[in-house]
Order: structure tokens, then C-alpha cells, then sequence
């Protein structure tokens, strides 16, 4: 029946979730995604030794979900109930099976950073007292690194049932969305484990573990663009209400951030660094990082706009 | 004629079955677990409402909220009221005829609030099936007021923890009492009581009146329900 009884307006006072979930949603994905991909090509290369790619990535994934549980407690009304999710579980709650993964993650992330920097940690003279626990740790190293890799990909894939849960919102309430977060965590995640790899830990441009990651990095991206296109062709085609949120990605402030940010930035960005630029500039250090850049950058704006423009875009 | 009188016989029946059936429905909620269990709803007639704006007033006084703020709001759909625009013609001056309608937790028996809630300080009360607040469990994540379809939660600014309209679980009907706005309303535009006794006023009301739940296609299952004004004729 159309017009009964309605009402639009709200107790609320606007957007439940504002930026800092955003960044948090970012920052649980290249922590999850960086150290999933380290961990593949561990496995998948045997490797035994802490490589460079391995200590960025363990590096980067646990300063970004400690800087993620930062944004997370932040946003709570008053800080100071944190200790409240932790203390009470509702096992119905896609939160409260978050926090759960999370406290195993959280200390895991920093002990794959332990093992990864062992040789660093050496060397600088206030972390020493760590050496001992690293040494007797050591032994358990392979369990951790199987659990933690599931571990990983379960974060970055909470985080996007963690939204598609809220059903007023055509946008964010797909089933597609956290397999979208869990490939777009994976490139942004390996961008910037990347970057940060030949930038501190030396790596070579053109290593072993670089090729790996440049021939993994396309079919990743091509599964994110999929993603996103089957989230958009089921608004376009869905009932009146993902209709109307299809209005996203072309009206407003929001359908900006979409194109510019996510497609442009996102995909156009590493695309053409990589492909429309002669072969000399492709393969320079200023390509390198500035398609990385662009990669997480996108993955921002992706986070951006679905948690924003889905939340204004309620049915 | 017969109509009529029909009509007038049946309004003086309900009239005096709620003077009698209203309170013993409240009494119900201190029974012991054993009777079935109550299924609490309130009914709103939009044909009633005047938009007073009294239930709000009440609210915020019988349940201790900050100045200003309570539980319920109006929602003005149509009708001028003097220096606004009429929400439906768009003119400051309209012969609309003035529409309320009641905004508030719609107390969903499928209610997405408690279950997303990760430390279940948004949780059903055991003896009453009322969706209500543990105050000392919440942690102010927001998730329960991103997941109501009805944006029907807020914080309160007080307490920093999450808030809903529980029927004024604790304020009033602890006492045996109507919920506070059910009270105030001078123009019985809010019925309350338990649809699972089959005497109660609710019940009856509903038995014989055309009655809309909002946003029903959620499957949330909500307990409140619309008399919306039908126009008949002009
Ligand atoms: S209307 Fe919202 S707050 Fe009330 S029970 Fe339903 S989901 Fe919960
Ligand atoms: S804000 Fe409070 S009541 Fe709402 S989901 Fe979070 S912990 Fe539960």
C-alpha cells in the first residue's frame, strides 16, 4: 500500500558512525591484508628467513590495528566504557565475535612483529629485554603464523559484515561487501607493506617478493572492481529503495569521492603509473610509490563512501 | 441512523472496558513467569493526535532525560501551524488538514537493536518482552542506533550510554502504571496494553479499527501500531 503512515525523521541526530569508523574500517583492512599476503608468500615460498616485505608487513599490521583500536575507542560516547564490550559478549553480535578475534589478533600481530624484527630489535639497545621472550617464543612461531593468517583474513572480513548487518542502508547492507573488504584490505594492505619494505627494509625494487606481489596485485584489483560492480548493478536493479540508493554514484558530494577517489584514485591511478607511462618511468622508484599511494588512498575513499554515503542513503 | 448508535454503544463499552482492562493489563507484568508471556503494544490514532506535543513533556519528566530531550517525537506531515510551512503544500498559510504522527521506538518483537548489541546492554526484559537498557553495560558504540531501522534510539547526553522508548518500563509501569505519555494525552490518541490478553481494550480496538505498522517490510516486527486518518469523502 503506498503512503499508509510513515515517518522520516530520527532520535538520532544524523550519522551513527562517523569518520573515525571509517579510518578504523580502513586500518583493520591493510592490517589484515598486509599481513595475510606476508604470510602467503611465506608459505608459499617456504621461506624461513625474515624477509623485508615480511618485517614491513608485520610492522605495518600491528601499528595500523593498534592506531584502528584508537579510532575504535574514541568514538565511544565516553571512552572510558571501553572495558564494557570486553567484559559483557552477545555471541548474536557480529561486534562482540569481533572483539573476540580481535583480542587473539591484536597480541598475535605484535608477536609476528617480534619474531619478523628479531635482528632489529637486537640492535636497538631499549628493546633488548625483548630478546629472551622472542628466543623462547620461537618454537610455537609456525602455529602462530597458520593462526594468525586466518586470523587476518577473518579481520578484514569482519569488518565488512561488521556494516552489512545495518539494514536500513542499501548500500552497505550487501552479502558482497565483506568479500569487497577482504580484497580491497589486500591490495591497500600490500601497498603499503610495500612501500614501506624497499622504503626502511631495503628491499629491492625488482625482488623475488616484489615480482610476486606485482603479479598477484592485478587479479586482486580486478576481483575488487568486480566486487564493487556487482554492488552497484544490484542497487540499479533492485526494489525502490536500492534504487534510490543508487543515487549515490551519481549525485552529491559522495558520488565524488567515488569516482575521484575510489575509481580514480583507486584503479585509475595504479593503472595507468603502470601501463600509459613509458617502460623507464613505470619501473622507477617515483612509479613505486606513487601507485602504492594511490592504492590505499583509494581504499580510504572506498571506506569513506560506503560509510557515509550509505548512511545517507537509509530506507 | 443505526450506524450511529451502533457506534455509540460500542465507543461507551470500550470506554468503560479500558477503565477496568487498562490497569489490570499493567498488573500482569508483576505476575510470575508461568502465565503467558505479555506482548505489550501501544496504538497511536492519528485521527486523535493533535501534535500538543504533551506526551513528549511527559516523557522527559517521568523518565529523568535532559531538558529537552525525551523519547518520542511529533512528526508534522501535514497541516500550517502559524510562522512554519505546511510540510505537504509547502505554504505558510494551507487549509491541510494537520497530521501527526508519533515517532518512537517501535519496541520490534524481531528487534535488530538487541541483537547487535555486543555487550547486550540493549536487551529484551525477561518478564515483560519489553526492549529496554542496561544502563551499566553499554559501552556507547552506536552500533544498536546504526542497526534500528526506525532511528528510533540516541544517546543521552547524560549518561553517554545509549536510550529507546522502553514503555516506561521502569518508570511507571513498575508502579502498575500507564507509560507517561499514555497518561498526559488528553486526547486518547495512545492506547496501551497487552495483545496476548484477550480482554484487554487493545485488543478489542484493534479487533474492529484498520490499524498499519511502520516499516513493516523490515520483518522487524514492530508492537506499535498507526490508525491513520482515511479521508472519506470531501
Ligand atoms: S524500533 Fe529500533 S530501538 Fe526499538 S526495538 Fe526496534 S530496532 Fe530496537
Ligand atoms: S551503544 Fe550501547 S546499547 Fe547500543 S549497541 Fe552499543 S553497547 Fe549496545
Amino acid at each position: 500500500m503506498d503512503g499508509t503512515i510513515e515517518f522520516t525523521m530520527g532520535l538520532s541526530d544524523g550519522i551513527a558512525w562517523p569518520w573515525p569508523i571509517a579510518v578504523y574500517l580502513f586500518f583493520a583492512g591493510i592490517s589484515g591484508g598486509a599481513l595475510a599476503v606476508a604470510l602467503f608468500i611465506r608459505f608459499y615460498k617456504q621461506q624461513t628467513t625474515n624477509t623485508p616485505f615480511l618485517k614491513a608487513a608485520s610492522l605495518v599490521s600491528f601499528a595500523t590495528i593498534a592506531l584502528g583500536m584508537l579510532c575504535l575507542v574514541l568514538d565511544l560516547t565516553n571512552p572510558l566504557f571501553f572495558w564494557r564490550i570486553l567484559v559483557y559478549y552477545n555471541l548474536n553480535s557480529v561486534m562482540s565475535v569481533g572483539v573476540i578475534a580481535l583480542t587473539a589478533y591484536i597480541p598475535l600481530t605484535a608477536l609476528m612483529a617480534l619474531f619478523a624484527l628479531e635482528e632489529e630489535i637486537k640492535q636497538i639497545p631499549l628493546l633488548r629485554p625483548l630478546v629472551p621472550v622472542i628466543d623462547k617464543l620461537k618454537g610455537i612461531r609456525r602455529p602462530c603464523e597458520y593462526a594468525v593468517l586466518a586470523l587476518a583474513l577473518a579481520v578484514c572480513a569482519y569488518t565488512g559484515f561488521l556494516i552489512s548487518a545495518l539494514v536500513r542502508f542499501p548500500i552497505i547492507n550487501t552479502s558482497v561487501l565483506p568479500a569487497l573488504f577482504v580484497a580491497s584490505g589486500l591490495s591497500a594492505g600490500a601497498a603499503a607493506a610495500k612501500m614501506l619494505a624497499v622504503g626502511i627494509f631495503k628491499e629491492d625494487l625488482h625482488s623475488q617478493d616484489m615480482k610476486i606481489l606485482h603479479g598477484a596485485e592485478w587479479p586482486i584489483m580486478f576481483a575488487e572492481a568486480l566486487f564493487l560492480f556487482m554492488i552497484i548493478m544490484s542497487l540499479a536493479t533492485g526494489n525502490a529503495g536500492a534504487q534510490s540508493a543508487f543515487e549515490a554514484f551519481h549525485t552529491g558530494t559522495w558520488s565524488m569521492v567515488f569516482w575521484l577517489g575510489v575509481v580514480g584514485l583507486g584503479f585509475g591511478g595504479p593503472l595507468l603509473l603502470n601501463f600509459a607511462t613509458g617502460k623507464q618511468f613505470s619501473h622507477s622508484s617515483q612509479a613505486f610509490y606513487l601507485s602504492g599511494l594511490c592504492a590505499v588512498g583509494g581504499m580510504m575513499c572506498l571506506r569513506m563512501f560506503i560509510l557515509y554515503a550509505g548512511q545517507n542513503f537509509a530506507i | 441512523m443505526s450506524e450511529n448508535l451502533e457506534r455509540r454503544r460500542f465507543l461507551k463499552f470500550l470506554g468503560a472496558g479500558s477503565l477496568i482492562v487498562a490497569p489490570l493489563g499493567c498488573s500482569s507484568v508483576d505476575e510470575d513467569k508461568n502465565s503467558n508471556q505479555p506482548h505489550y503494544i501501544m496504538v497511536f490514532d492519528q485521527n486523535k493526535c493533535v501534535g500538543c506535543g504533551d506526551c513528549k513533556v511527559a516523557c522527559n519528566q517521568a523518565n529523568n532525560l535532559p531538558e529537552g530531550k525525551s523519547r518520542v517525537m511529533m512528526e508534522q506531515q501535514s497541516g500550517g501551524v502559524e510562522g512554519q510551512v505546511c510540510p505537504q503544500c509547502g505554504k505558510t498559510s494551507c487549509e491541510c488538514e494537520r497530521k501527526y504522527v508519533r515517532v518512537s521506538c517501535q519496541q520490534c518483537q524481531n528487534a535488530p537493536c538487541v541483537t547487535v548489541c555486543p555487550t547486550g546492554a540493549a536487551h529484551r526484559d525477561a518478564k515483560t518482552g519489553i526492549v529496554t537498557m542496561d544502563k551499566a553495560k553499554c559501552a556507547g558504540c552506536k552500533y544498536c542506533i546504526a542497526a534500528c531501522p526506525y532511528d528510533a534510539r540516541y544517546i543521552n547526553k547524560e549518561t553517554d550510554v545509549a536510550d529507546n522508548c522502553d514503555f516506561c518500563l521502569e518508570s511507571k509501569l513498575a508502579k502498575g502504571e500507564l507509560p507517561a505519555c499514555v497518561q498526559s494525552c488528553r486526547y486518547d490518541a495512545l492506547i496501551f496494553g497487552d495483545a496476548n490478553d484477550p480482554t484487554s481494550y487493545v485488543n478489542k480496538l484493534l479487533a474492529v479499527k484498520d490499524s498499519v505498522r511502520i516499516k513493516s517490510h523490515f520483518g522487524t516486527q514492530p508492537s506499535l501500531r498507526y490508525i491513520p486518518i482515511v479521508k472519506q469523502g470531501v
